[in-house]
């Protein structure tokens, strides 16, 4: 195991130096994630601020809770941009056109070097934003800081980091069975948007069920706010570690599924 | 003569679309995400009171059926994107051989998607309507409805030139592609897609009103759901004087950087 683990970690630092070298080549574009999705944030900051000045509060919550909301979604896309992102939104293509049997053949698992094949440091500067935003809306909330309230923080972006990442491979997968999976992208895509720009805390009925269950983006940078605002119950973080497996369990089976099921360039 | 031309490019674009169907299926997929968000949002925040700058739930969720559906109805965007990447793949000498005026085939074009998804995105709106349950409220006075009309048709042509005059910045400047994408964000933003600018502080909305993106989306969703009355004449007027001024400053950056194009890529 712990020679499994030492090898694997050795694959994604040659991983890391190809990748960086690969940019060193193409430095075209380099920061150009980095613009793109900080302007988005940005432009939702501005939307809430907006807001904010029109009511004082948006079902439970005030402007600070709202910005720490914008500043940890930011927070856990920028983790998704520079590590795994660009690396994961190739899988369909990959499948189509046959190009993992590359991976397949290659020594080491083809997820963790699908995974770490591409990281982007260009999106690196993301994540120094969402730490001014989070700093921001714990300024604005009040919060007073703790060590323990910090670590928990930390420890539920981690969680909901990996889980957008299981949505991720997850969604991409379905191209293993049927012919393309932009559907479910572009269903992604939507869910993501929405998620972006509305707490969980404003989901009722079958919105909830969606949000909460099938496409979990609701939960993602709810819960890691409401635990540091100490709005956290403890079913609302049951619930989190729940979704958080069921979704390593469903990816799990449905990757391994997928390679069983792939017969090279078979579209 | 003259005008048969373009008539034919519309009709041709008309049947294009047909063949891609799968757009508009996504763009009535964001069109739902964009009422859903303000159904949810608005919802909450009216939840606890009755007004909001002005606004009441059903006005607000008119606002935002008018203003996704001229939203939608602006496709300038793959302007810029086509007259950009041609330029840059060196296959922009496809339109400087054309017997047309270059721009005057955008337009053309636009208009042909514009037509074909204005009946689709209509019965769309009208379906929200009914989904979320909106006491839809809408002008009942038809001249102001038509001096809406022509708002929003020069409100499109202003965004065919804006992004016609930005894909030729690629003659110049050579990759433009991520100030497109920021771009697209910001425009949803003063265009007033996101939120209505009259959330904004009031010496913002003065400035807004210097600029012609006041009167592309927001300003005829406002009149349509009838307020802002008084303001059409200067809109119409503002953004004539807008159209007038960036066509000079498209003539210009023509027949300045035209001649930097080689026909090769890059």
């Amino acid at each position: 195991m712990r020679g499994r683990i030492k090898r694997n970690l050795r694959m994604v630092r040659v991983l890391i130096n190809l990748r960086l070298q690969n940019l060193m080549m193409f430095r075209l574009g380099f920061f150009g994630p980095f613009f793109v999705d900080s302007c988005v944030f940005l432009v939702q900051l501005c939307v809430f601020e907006v807001i904010y000045s029109n009511v004082d509060r948006i079902g439970t919550w005030g402007k600070g809770q709202m910005i720490l909301y914008i500043g940890t979604f930011s927070m856990i896309n920028a983790i998704n941009m520079v590590i795994y992102f660009f690396g994961i939104n190739g899988i369909p293509d990959k499948i189509k056109n046959g190009d993992m049997d590359l991976y397949l053949t290659k020594p080491g698992s083809p997820l963790l070097r699908l995974t770490f094949e591409r990281i982007n440091p260009g999106s690196v500067p993301l994540l120094f934003l969402s730490g001014v935003i989070i700093s921001y809306g714990i300024k604005e909330g009040g919060i007073k800081i703790t060590p323990i309230l910090v670590l928990g923080y930390v420890f539920w972006v981690a969680v909901m980091a990996v889980l957008y990442y299981l949505v991720e491979v997850l969604i991409r997968s379905f191209t293993f069975f049927i012919l393309t999976s932009g559907n479910t992208i572009i269903l992604e895509e939507a869910g993501l948007t929405l998620c972006m720009q509305l707490p969980g805390i404003v989901f009722y009925g079958v919105y909830k069920v969606i949000f909460y269950v099938i496409l979990p983006y609701g939960i993602m940078a709810t819960i890691p706010v409401q635990f540091l605002t100490g709005e956290l119950t403890l079913s609302g973080a049951l619930w989190g570690i729940l979704v958080a497996a069921a979704f390593t369990i469903l990816t799990a089976f449905v990757w391994k599924q997928g390679i069983r099921h792939y017969n090279s360039a078979s579209s | 003569m003259g005008l048969r031309k373009y008539l034919e490019i519309l009709k041709i674009f008309i049947k294009t679309q047909l063949a891609w169907r799968g757009d508009s299926v996504i763009q009535i997929l964001f069109s739902l995400t964009k009422i859903l968000f303000a159904s949810l949002l608005w919802g909450t925040i009216f939840a606890g009171r009755d007004e909001v700058a002005g606004f009441t739930l059903s006005s607000m969720m008119s606002y935002y059926i008018i203003s996704s559906f001229l939203t939608q109805l602006d496709m300038s965007s793959k302007v810029s994107m086509e007259i950009s990447q041609r330029i840059r793949n060196g296959t922009f000498s496809k339109y400087m051989v054309l017997p047309v005026n270059i721009q005057g085939y955008f337009v053309a074009m636009e208009m042909g998607m514009v037509l074909f998804h204005l009946i689709i995105y209509f019965i769309t709106s009208v379906i929200w309507i009914f989904v979320f349950r909106i006491k839809f409220v809408f002008t009942p006075d038809p001249a102001i409805v038509a001096g809406i009309g022509i708002l929003i048709l020069l409100g499109l042509f202003f965004m065919a030139q804006l992004n016609y005059y930005l894909g030729l910045l690629t003659l110049k400047y050579e990759e433009i592609g991520l100030f497109l994408m920021i771009k697209d964000n910001l425009v949803a933003f003063v265009t007033g897609s996101i939120i209505p600018l009259t959330l904004l502080p009031e010496h913002f909305l003065w400035i807004m009103k210097a600029f012609p993106f006041y009167y592309v989306t927001y300003l005829p969703s406002m009149l349509l759901i009838g307020r802002l009355k008084g303001e059409l004449g200067m809109g119409l007027l503002a953004l004539s004087c807008w159209c007038v001024v960036l066509q000079a400053v498209i003539h210009v950056t023509w027949q300045n950087y035209r001649i930097k194009y080689d026909g090769v890529g890059i």
